[in-house]
C-alpha cells in the first residue's frame, strides 16, 4: 500500500537535495562581504521604517475583512462554471440574481464610506 | 488506500483540540480560531465521507464549501465585534469582557 | 435540467419577498437622508406585513412536496412557521423604530429581515446543506443585530458572547450533521440508519446546537446576558422567532431522522425540559431587571415547550405550535413594554416601575395582559397553550413531566405577580406620578395595541388557531 507513494517520496528527495545542494555550493565558494545595510530586512528595495511588528490601524482590518466577504464568494462561481452548460438559462439567471444581491452590498459599503481610507 | 477510520480520527482530534481552545483560552481572537478548527474538522469528515462513500453524489462537496463560506461570514462578523471592543475598553481577554453577570 | 416549475416560486415566495424588501431598505437607506430615515421602519414593518398577506392569500401549500431537488419541503409546518416568524418580524420593527441609534439605520432594519429570512428556510429545510445554511442566515444577522449599539459596551458584550456561544454551538451541531451524511450516506433529511448508540451520539451533538437556540439549559448562558445588553427590540425577537425557528428545526429533524428512536431522545429532551423549566424559574426568582427576568422566564418557557416536543405525538406537535404563537404575542409584548418603558424612564430595573398604573394606565393595563398570559392565566393565550401542551404529555403516558410543568408554573406565577404588585400597588416615593408620564409614540402604541388583542382573542377563541396548528402538525406524521 505504502508503495504508491514511493514516487511522491523520491520526487520529495529530490527537491530537497537539489535544493540543498544549490545552497551549500553557493555558501563554499560564493564571494562574502557582509554590510550593516545588508543585514537589514529586504522590503521591496525600500528602507525599513521601524520595526516591522508594530500595531497596524485599524483600517487594515476592515479592508481586509471586506475583501474576505467578497472573496470567499468566488468558490460559489467555480462549481457553477463547470456545469453552466448544462444549467442552461436558468443557471445564468441565477447566478445573475446572486450577483445583484453582492452588488448591492458593494454599493452599500461603498456608499457608506466603508472603503474610504481616511 | 488509507482506511476512512483515520481520517475519522484526525477529525475527531482536530475538533477536540478546536472545542479545548474554545473553552480554555482567554484571548477572544483565539477562542474564534479554535472555532475555526472545529469548522475545519467538520470539513474534513464531509470530504473523506464522500470521497469513501458515493463520489458520483456531490452533496458531502458542496455542503463543505457552504460551510466554510459561512465560516468566513461569521469569522468575519466575530473580529469586528472584537475589534470594536477592543477600541473602547482596549483588552481582547474574554474573561475581562463581563459587565454583565448573573 | 430544466429544474424550474411555479411551485418551486411559490415555495420560497416570502423568502424571495424578504429579500427584494430587504435589499430596497438598504438602498432607500443611501438614498434617504436624516428625519426621513426613520420611515424606513415604517418601509419594514408594512413591507413585512404585505408579505404575510400575499403569501396567505396565494402562497399556500398544498399537498406537502419536495422542490428545489428536496432542499426544502412545501408543506403547512413550514408555512405555519413561517407566518410566526413575519409576525415577529412586524413587531420588533415597530418596537425599533423609537430606539435611538437603531431607528435611522437601515442596516437594522436589513439585518432583521434577514435573519427572518433565514428563519423562513429553516422552518421548511429538509436537507442538511440548506439547514445549515439557514441556521447560520438567522444566527449572524442576530449577532450584529446583538451587538449593534457599538458605543454602549453592554450591547457589544451583548453581541460578543452571543456570538462566541452560538458559533461554538453551531460547530458543534455542525459536526453531528457532518456524521449524519457520513452514516447515511445523503444530505437530505431521511431516517437514519444506524445502531440506538451512534444515534445517541448525533443526538446529543444535535440538542447542543438547537439547545442554544431554543436557550435550553444547560446551553443558556449566553440568554440573560445578551438579553440585558441587547437593543430590548432585538432581545424581544432573540426570546421569540428565534426561538421559535429552533423548535421547527427541532421538530422536523427528530421527527424526520430519527422516528424509530423515539422512545430514548424522547428520554433525553424530557430530561432537558425538567432541568430547564426548574432552573430558568427559579432563577428567575432572584432578578431585579426586567429584561434578565424576561430572559429567565423565556428559558423556562423553552421548558414548557420542550414538553410537546417530547409527547412526539400529532397533539403535541400542534401544542408546541400554538404554544409558540401564544408565546410569540406575549413575549413580544412584554419586551415591547420594556422598551417603551426604559426608552422614557432611562431604566430597566423592575423597582423603577412603580407607580406605572397611574403613570401610564394603558401601558400598566398592557403589562398586565401580558405577564398575565405568561403566567399561565386564562382568559389569555398563554393559558390554553400551557393546557395543550400539559394534555398532549399526560395522552402519551409523560405524566410526571406534565405534573413538573404544572409545579414550575406555580413557582412561576410567583415573579410575575411580584413585577404586576410593582407595576399596580407601588408608588413613586413622594411624587405625583401623573407629572411623570410615559409618552407611547405612534408605532409603539400600535403594535401594543394589536398584541394585546390578540393575546385576548387566541385564549378565548383558541379553535381555529389549534385547527391550523393540528393542520401544520398532520405533515410530520
Amino acid at each position: 500500500m505504502l508503495l504508491e507513494y514511493i514516487a511522491i517520496g523520491v520526487l520529495l528527495f529530490l527537491a530537497t537535495a537539489v535544493a540543498a545542494i544549490a545552497i551549500f555550493l553557493g555558501e563554499l565558494f560564493g564571494p562574502k562581504r557582509k554590510s550593516d545595510k545588508k543585514a537589514q530586512p529586504y522590503e521591496s528595495g525600500m528602507l525599513p521604517i521601524g520595526p516591522g511588528t508594530r500595531r497596524m490601524p485599524v483600517r487594515f482590518y476592515l479592508i481586509a475583512v471586506l475583501f474576505i466577504l467578497f472573496d470567499i464568494e468566488i468558490v460559489f462561481f467555480l462549481p457553477w462554471a463547470v456545469v453552466f452548460r448544462q444549467l442552461g438559462l436558468f443557471g445564468l439567471i441565477e447566478m445573475i440574481i446572486f450577483i445583484g444581491i453582492l452588488l448591492v452590498g458593494y454599493i452599500y459599503a461603498w456608499k457608506k464610506g466603508a472603503l474610504e481610507w481616511e | 488506500m488509507i482506511p476512512l477510520s483515520w481520517y475519522l480520527v484526525l477529525s475527531a482530534l482536530l475538533f477536540s483540540i478546536g472545542l479545548f481552545g474554545v473553552l480554555a483560552r482567554r484571548n477572544a481572537v483565539a477562542i474564534l480560531l479554535g472555532i475555526e478548527l472545529m469548522l475545519n474538522a467538520v470539513n474534513i469528515n464531509l470530504a473523506s465521507f464522500w470521497r469513501y462513500g458515493n463520489p458520483a453524489q456531490m452533496g458531502g462537496q458542496v455542503f463543505a464549501i457552504v460551510v466554510f463560506a459561512v465560516a468566513a461570514a461569521e469569522v468575519a462578523v466575530g473580529l469586528a465585534l472584537i475589534i470594536s471592543i477592543y477600541r473602547r475598553r482596549k483588552t481582547v481577554l474574554a474573561e475581562e469582557i463581563d459587565l454583565m453577570k448573573w | 435540467m430544466t429544474a424550474y416549475n411555479s411551485t418551486m416560486i411559490l415555495a420560497i415566495l416570502p423568502e424571495i419577498l424578504l429579500l427584494v424588501l430587504g435589499v430596497l431598505v438598504l438602498l432607500f437607506d443611501v438614498v434617504w437622508k436624516g428625519e426621513k430615515r426613520r420611515a424606513l421602519g415604517w418601509l419594514t414593518a408594512g413591507g413585512t406585513a404585505l408579505i404575510s398577506i400575499v403569501t396567505l392569500l396565494i402562497g399556500r401549500p398544498g399537498e406537502p412536496q419536495s422542490v428545489f431537488g428536496g432542499m426544502l419541503r412545501f408543506d403547512w409546518l413550514g408555512f405555519a412557521f413561517k407566518q410566526i416568524f413575519l409576525l415577529g418580524a412586524i413587531a420588533t420593527a415597530l418596537f425599533m423604530m423609537d430606539i435611538e441609534k437603531l431607528s435611522r439605520r437601515g442596516q437594522a432594519y436589513a439585518l432583521l429581515l434577514t435573519a427572518t429570512l433565514g428563519m423562513s428556510l429553516m422552518a421548511s429545510a429538509a436537507d442538511l446543506v440548506m439547514l445549515y445554511l439557514a441556521i447560520e442566515t438567522t444566527s449572524i444577522p442576530l449577532y450584529v443585530l446583538a451587538g449593534f449599539l457599538l458605543d454602549d459596551d453592554r450591547s457589544a458584550e451583548a453581541g460578543f458572547k452571543y456570538l462566541l456561544f452560538g458559533a461554538m454551538t453551531s460547530a458543534v451541531l455542525l459536526y453531528g450533521f457532518s456524521l449524519l451524511y457520513g452514516f447515511t450516506g445523503t444530505t437530505s433529511l431521511t431516517s437514519f440508519v444506524g445502531s440506538l448508540p451512534l444515534a445517541l451520539g448525533l443526538v446529543f451533538l444535535i440538542v447542543v446546537g438547537l439547545g442554544f437556540k431554543i436557550s435550553a439549559v444547560p446551553f443558556h448562558f449566553w440568554a440573560p446576558d445578551t438579553y440585558e445588553g441587547s437593543p430590548t427590540p432585538v432581545a424581544g425577537f432573540l426570546s421569540t422567532a428565534s426561538k421559535a425557528a429552533g423548535f421547527a428545526v427541532l421538530l422536523r429533524l427528530f421527527l424526520t431522522a430519527f422516528p424509530q428512536f423515539v422512545e430514548q431522545w424522547a428520554a433525553v429532551l424530557a430530561v432537558l425540559a425538567t432541568v430547564t423549566m426548574t432552573v430558568g424559574n427559579l432563577l428567575a426568582l432572584a432578578q431585579k431587571n426586567i429584561k434578565r427576568l424576561l430572559a429567565y422566564s423565556s428559558i423556562a418557557h423553552a421548558g414548557y415547550i420542550l414538553i410537546g416536543v417530547v409527547a412526539a405525538s400529532k397533539l403535541g406537535v400542534a401544542s408546541v405550535i400554538f404554544y409558540l404563537i401564544a408565546y410569540l404575542l406575549t413575549n413580544l409584548a412584554a419586551f415591547g413594554i420594556a422598551a417603551a418603558f426604559g426608552r422614557a424612564a432611562g431604566s430597566d430595573e423592575i423597582a423603577s416601575y412603580a407607580g406605572l398604573s397611574r403613570r401610564s394606565p394603558g401601558l400598566a393595563f398592557a403589562m398586565l395582559v401580558a405577564f398575565l398570559s405568561l403566567a399561565g392565566m386564562p382568559p389569555f393565550g398563554g393559558f390554553i397553550a400551557k393546557v395543550l401542551v400539559f394534555t398532549a404529555a399526560v395522552e402519551t403516558g409523560w405524566v410526571w413531566l406534565a405534573v413538573v410543568g404544572v409545579v414550575n408554573s406555580i413557582i412561576g406565577l410567583y415573579y410575575y405577580l411580584t413585577v404586576l404588585k410593582v407595576v399596580y400597588l407601588y408608588r413613586m416615593e413622594g411624587e405625583n406620578e401623573e407629572q411623570y408620564p410615559i409618552p407611547l409614540t405612534r408605532p409603539y402604541a400600535l403594535a401594543l395595541t394589536t398584541l394585546s388583542i390578540a393575546i385576548l382573542v387566541i385564549g378565548v377563541l383558541f379553535a381555529p388557531w389549534f385547527d391550523s396548528a393540528s393542520l401544520a402538525a398532520l405533515n410530520l406524521f
